[in-house]
């Protein structure tokens, strides 16, 4: 004959008496006295020969599937051993019976505040138990869903200044506007969108902080847990180091055709060490469209001006001086 | 090709580096009276208030102990006045009795540049002033951990494979072209003028000899970067140039990464010519149309004359680098400046993104890394045996822990 307990009241009773009342469903316990709810279901054979051991060992083993934090989560191993001693406090109140009510209560407090934790020392258990080809494997996964996660990302955030880039060309193509203006109003939007779009990833994430928030304080808290620093996304390696260029608002020709320029791009003495007029083309071409800086300069020498006379005035004078030329020939 | 400004993420920030700018231009009249163009009347005020200015910042910095000097000028450890713990570089430029104003040229370049590029992969200028006696001060960010050279040099205690090379030339990299993208050339690359900042990161320093790309027909001195970073058309005395004298530079630094001895130690300037002919090959006018022009061109007699070398000469000597790296390196590395890469072409370059991935900055060997490492774990050792109640918690509940 074969006997099974129960783990809600460890009674023992043969295997022919579960069939018997528990197969319709849950029922009381028979034993006098105890009419605990049961269910077939949870009906095990026994491991130790005493009861009282075969149920410390399954209190034990439940409340270590909640209480699974490591100690390299935590910043001493005093603060480790507090909480080790508190988590035992915790099993013993359960084992004997004292204050179980109140400590279910924190038991299931901590594991709702914690589940994120709880699932993730639980996965990391059950990666450390496999073996090392499949532990491997998922790694390599979470980094390829990683670097997908940011380079769909990359690509949508290229796609939008792309398309601003496109619309400022566009714009400026079948409208008789100040180029300039259209440039600068262009690049405006290009930053609002991206900014709407980071202001959404905010909200979600603020959402998130928010639904841990707002559920009820917890009961059961541990000291010196070690903040939790988010692992940085693994990103695309940019060899520009995320420095953008800004849409150019005029192109380049391929060649200025103008006499003064002609001996520099004929004269051995001048191409033969590299220099490229081409270069100075550019740079003119920058220095003459780079109003937006002056205005911005001027724009502060104004805001100083207003709040210090003194001082306002001696900025504009020399950021105006120092606009005026490329300041290349000074030194 | 377009060629256009460059701006960060930040677009705040441009308009705070004209303000600063606005007012330490405030500051530098005070310095070099000769560039004042108000009228006599205004002047006396903004004399006043440029002192007053300097005044200021020079009361926001204490200077701590000296750090070390330089040719130019003596460096010392500072802090802010209103918060102690930060630190600062104090750059004290040495009075010259050469120049007029007692300042060198050295000196106005590096504040001028320095002034211009904001870059993560720029040393910052935060503030300048004069101290007593006309002294320019430039205070500039605190790079404790050493240059480039100190890491290349110390193969005893520090190991490093391609990924960090690639880490490290990437940082020079974008500094390069940022640089150039702002059409300034650097004209001084070099391993010990790459600063390592606290997090790993590269900085490219002195801007001493720094200039904007030039007008045409404006002659530039060739006297300018350290032998061993120069580029051929510089020893040939080419007053005409662009930013491929700083890809050079940049190349030959890549080959001292790998090599971790200078790829091309001249001991004088022909010397130097030497070593380019036997590594890279000898320039002529087949090579390099035009290059018989250059003044300081010598010719070279058709026995002597070693042809350009290949990619399996590269490879022999910087297999580590990989092929893709090595086609990067060959790239920086062409003798005709024209068919040399630009700063640009070289970010573009597939390396980057090819195997391995460039070491993440905070993960770079660093100077004296390894012996504080291990102090730290000895430290850490000793407390924990100390804590006898500690083990006897954990004992306890490994028991319980027992499935
Ligand atoms: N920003 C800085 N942070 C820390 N140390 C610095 C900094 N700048 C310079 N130093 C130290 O001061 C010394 C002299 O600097 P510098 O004048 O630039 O030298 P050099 O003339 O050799 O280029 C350097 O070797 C370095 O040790
Ligand atoms: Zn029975
Ligand atoms: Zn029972």
């Amino acid at each position: 004959m074969r006997f099974l307990v129960n783990p809600e009241c460890y009674h023992k009773m043969c295997e022919s008496c579960v069939d018997r009342i528990f197969s319709q469903g849950p029922a009381p316990c028979p034993v006098a006295g105890c009419a605990r709810t049961l269910r077939k279901q949870r009906f095990r054979k026994q491991t130790f020969e005493d009861l009282q051991i075969e149920r410390e060992v399954d209190v034990r083993r439940r409340v270590a599937a909640t209480f699974n934090r490591r100690e390299s989560e935590f910043q001493t191993l005093r603060d480790y051993n507090n909480y080790l001693e508190e988590v035992e406090t915790l099993t013993f109140n359960l084992l004997y019976n004292i204050d179980v009510a109140i400590t279910e209560a924190k038991l299931a407090s901590y594991a709702k505040q914690n589940a994120a934790d709880i699932a993730n020392n639980k996965a990391l258990s059950a990666q450390e138990s496999a073996s090392t080809e499949a532990r491997m494997a998922a790694q390599k996964e979470q980094a390829r869903l990683r670097r997908e996660a940011a380079r769909i990302e990359e690509e949508e955030e290229r796609r939008e200044r792309e398309e601003g880039r496109r619309e400022i060309i566009e714009k400026i193509a079948h409208s008789t506007d100040d180029p300039d203006k259209i440039v600068r109003e262009g690049q405006k939007v290009v930053l609002k969108k991206s900014t709407a779009r980071r202001n959404a990833a905010d909200r979600l994430r603020a959402q998130d902080a928010a639904s841990v928030d707002n559920a009820s304080a917890p009961l059961f808290q541990i000291a010196g847990l070690r903040p939790i620093t988010q692992p940085q996304l693994e990103q695309v390696y940019d060899p520009f180091g995320g420095y953008v260029v800004k849409p150019s608002y005029f192109e380049l020709q391929p060649s200025y055709a103008h006499p003064w320029l002609e001996k520099a791009k004929t004269d051995p003495q001048i191409l033969a060490g590299g220099y490229d007029v081409g270069e100075y083309c550019a740079r003119t071409m920058m220095e003459a469209c780079a109003g937006l800086g002056v205005f911005v300069e001027e724009e502060v020498a104004r805001r100083e001006r207003a709040a210090d006379a003194d001082l306002g005035t001696q900025s504009a004078a020399i950021a105006g001086g120092e606009g005026g030329g490329s300041g290349s020939d000074v030194l | 090709m377009a060629v256009s400004p460059v701006v960060t993420h930040e677009a705040t920030s441009n308009v705070k580096v004209t303000a600063a700018k606005a007012k330490s231009l405030a500051v530098r009249t005070n310095s070099f009276p000769h560039k004042t163009e108000a009228p006599p009347e205004k002047k006396q005020g903004g004399q006043e208030l440029a002192e007053r200015l300097n005044h200021e910042t020079k009361e926001k910095y204490v200077k701590d102990k000296k750090l070390g000097e330089g040719t130019y000028a003596i460096v010392y450890l500072g802090h802010l006045k209103a918060d102690p713990l930060s630190k600062v570089a104090i750059k004290k430029i040495k009075v010259n009795t050469e120049y007029r104003d007692g300042l060198s040229m050295d000196a106005i370049r590096e504040v001028k540049y320095l002034q211009e590029l904001s870059h993560p992969n720029i040393i910052a200028l935060h503030a300048v002033f004069s101290s007593k006696n006309q002294n320019l001060n430039l205070v500039l960010e605190f790079l404790p951990l050493g240059d480039l050279e100190m890491l290349i040099k110390d193969s005893e205690g520090i190991r490093y494979g391609t990924a960090e090379v690639k880490a490290w030339m990437g940082m020079l990299g974008r500094a390069v072209w940022f640089c150039h993208e702002n059409f300034v050339l650097h004209r001084d690359i070099k391993p010990n003028n790459l600063f390592i900042a606290a997090d790993g990161e590269v900085k490219l320093a002195d801007f001493g000899l720094a200039r904007s790309f030039s007008d045409p027909y404006r002659p530039m001195t060739y006297q300018v970067i350290t032998r061993w970073y120069r580029p051929p058309e510089l020893l040939y005395g080419a007053r005409f140039y662009s930013g491929a004298v700083d890809v050079w530079s940049m190349g030959t630094v890549f080959a001292e990464l790998i090599l971790r001895v200078p790829f091309l130690a001249g001991n004088t300037d022909i010397h130097q010519l030497e070593l380019i002919c036997q590594a890279v090959g000898t320039p002529t006018e087949e090579i390099w149309p035009g290059v018989s022009k250059l003044e300081g061109y010598v010719g070279y007699e058709k026995a002597s004359i070693v042809p350009v070398r290949g990619k399996d000469f590269y490879l022999a000597r910087f297999g580590t680098a990989g092929p893709v790296g090595v086609d990067l390196l060959m790239s920086m590395l062409a003798l005709d400046p024209r068919k040399r890469s630009t700063a640009r072409q070289m970010l573009e370059h597939r390396w980057w993104t090819s195997d391995p991935r460039p070491t993440a900055k905070v993960d770079l060997p660093r100077k004296g890394g390894g012996l504080e490492k291990m102090g730290d774990d000895l430290k850490r050792r000793g407390g924990e045996v100390e804590d006898g109640r500690g083990n006897k918690v954990a004992r306890k509940l490994n028991f319980g822990a027992t499935k």
